[in-house]
Parts: structure tokens; C-alpha cells; sequence
């Protein structure tokens, strides 16, 4: 064997070791991932729909991930691009929506008297309220909300993930959780 | 909880606080300010629970069918 074919062979063989290394490391991220995909997704069938689109774009373009940086937030980046592409943004414009002037009347509305502890008043949220009213949020507000509160990203990681700038996701984080507590308010309110 | 208690500090610095986003130095800084500040020692109270509960509603864990279905998505060798 000439010397630049048993190099040829080294470069093979170290380029599927790094393959089936990425594909664990990816693999052992999965159950973070799908949290992340559950929380921007309206059903389970569909979170689980874009995890098998994430992991098979990403095992196809394993090349294009850089060893050593944040793996999470790279396979974040394809499920969240993907997740735009399957035109999943057919809800109402966002500032259509008028929300109240302060930050307060989730906690009102779920405690008129303002009796009760802050932290037991929510207690009468279940997670299927919670979920109903995640899916309520527009993607755009909803996806930068998962990542900071589900997926405990910082929000440098975010605009990352995102391709958004900072401020943006600071800005987006505020309204989205606020359309967030809307949402929850009216629930809260129905289900009295 | 109203609005007629409003404190600035808390509209500024309590969602950075929560999502880990403040240094050290400004992180002891706003624990010291939690102590002292009823209305924001309430709303801290009120938006980490919130916090919690949206992350309790995703927990349900993944299928082990889908985890076998995505180590099928690896190309072979």
C-alpha cells in the first residue's frame, strides 16, 4: 500500500469514528430535544414528527457541526428551522391581540382577593392548561418562550439558535410570556 | 398584588434574575434587594412558579419506540 493510500484509509476510518461519535452525542441529547420539540408542537404526534425530520437532517449534514461547540443548540437550530418551514405559523398576527397594561392580571384573575400565596395560586393551573395555552402563543413569541423556560437556554443561545438578534429575543420573551399569562388568564376564567 | 405597588427594579432586573442572565456581582446584588422588597419577593415568587409549571408540562418523556426510531435514522457505514 503506497503512503497515500494507507493515509486515504486513516482519513476514512477517522471520519467514521467522528461520525458515530456525533451520532451518539446527538442520539444522548434526544430526550432534551424533544422537550424543546414538544413545547413548540400542538400534539405529540407532531413533536415527534420533527424530531425524525431534525435527527435525519442531522445526521445527513453531520458534517457541518463544528466538534466542541453546542451540539444541543445546533440540533435546536435545525428543529426550529424546520418548524418554520412546515409553515406552522398560521395563527392570528400577534399584536392583534390586545394585552392588558400590566404584568398583574393573571395573578387577579386566578386570585380575586389577593389572598392567596403567589406561588399555591398557580396551583390551579394544570400542565394541560399550560400546554393549551403554550399552543396559543404565535410561533415566533412561543419558540424564543420554550427555549429560555423549557430548554434553559441563555438568551445569547437563543439568538443563536434563532438567527435573531439579542434584543429581539429579550423582546420577544417579554411579550411572549405575557401573551403566555393572557392566554392562561382566560383559561383560568373558563374553567371557573 | 397590583400594579399601584410597582417597584422599577423589579420590572427591570427580576426576568433577567430568573433567567440566569445576571453576573455574579448583580445576582447578589438582586438577592439583596429580594429580601428587603416585599412586592418583588411576591413577584419572583409568582414568575418562578409560572416558570416551573411551563416546564412541568413538557416532562412527559419521550417514546422508547421513537428513540429506536431515530438510531434508525443513521446512515450506514
Amino acid at each position: 500500500m503506497s503512503e497515500t493510500s494507507s493515509d486515504g484509509a486513516r482519513r476514512l476510518a477517522e471520519g467514521a469514528r467522528n461520525r458515530v461519535q456525533f451520532e451518539e452525542e446527538a442520539l444522548a441529547l434526544a430526550d432534551q430535544v424533544y422537550r424543546v420539540a414538544r413545547g413548540v408542537s400542538r400534539s405529540k404526534e407532531e413533536a415527534e414528527d420533527l424530531m425524525q425530520e431534525t435527527y435525519a437532517r442531522a445526521f445527513r449534514s453531520w458534517q457541518s457541526y463544528t466538534p466542541g461547540t453546542n451540539l444541543r443548540a445546533w440540533l435546536l437550530r435545525i428543529l426550529t428551522n424546520l418548524n418554520i418551514d412546515r409553515g406552522r405559523r398560521a395563527q392570528r398576527a400577534p399584536d392583534s391581540q390586545p394585552l392588558e397594561e400590566t404584568d398583574y392580571f393573571l395573578y387577579n384573575r386566578l386570585d380575586p382577593t389577593n389572598q392567596s400565596d403567589e406561588e399555591r395560586v398557580l396551583q390551579r393551573l394544570s400542565q394541560d392548561n399550560v400546554a393549551e395555552a403554550l399552543s396559543e402563543v404565535p410561533h415566533d413569541f412561543r419558540d424564543v418562550v420554550v427555549l429560555v423556560d423549557i430548554g434553559e437556554f441563555s438568551y445569547a443561545e437563543a439568538a443563536q439558535i434563532l438567527d435573531i438578534p439579542i434584543g429581539t429575543v429579550m423582546s420577544r420573551l417579554h411579550r411572549g410570556r405575557r401573551i403566555l399569562k393572557k392566554e392562561l388568564a382566560d383559561l383560568a376564567v373558563d374553567s371557573q | 398584588m397590583t400594579a399601584d405597588e410597582l417597584c422599577d427594579w423589579c420590572e427591570e432586573v427580576l426576568q433577567p434574575y430568573l433567567d440566569r442572565e445576571l453576573t455574579a456581582d448583580e445576582r447578589k446584588e438582586a438577592e439583596g434587594h429580594l429580601a428587603d422588597c416585599t412586592y418583588c419577593r411576591k413577584r419572583y415568587k409568582f414568575e418562578d412558579g409560572l416558570r416551573r409549571l411551563v416546564r412541568s408540562s413538557v416532562l412527559e418523556p419521550m417514546e422508547p419506540a421513537l428513540k429506536a426510531r431515530l438510531a434508525n435514522l443513521r446512515l450506514e457505514l
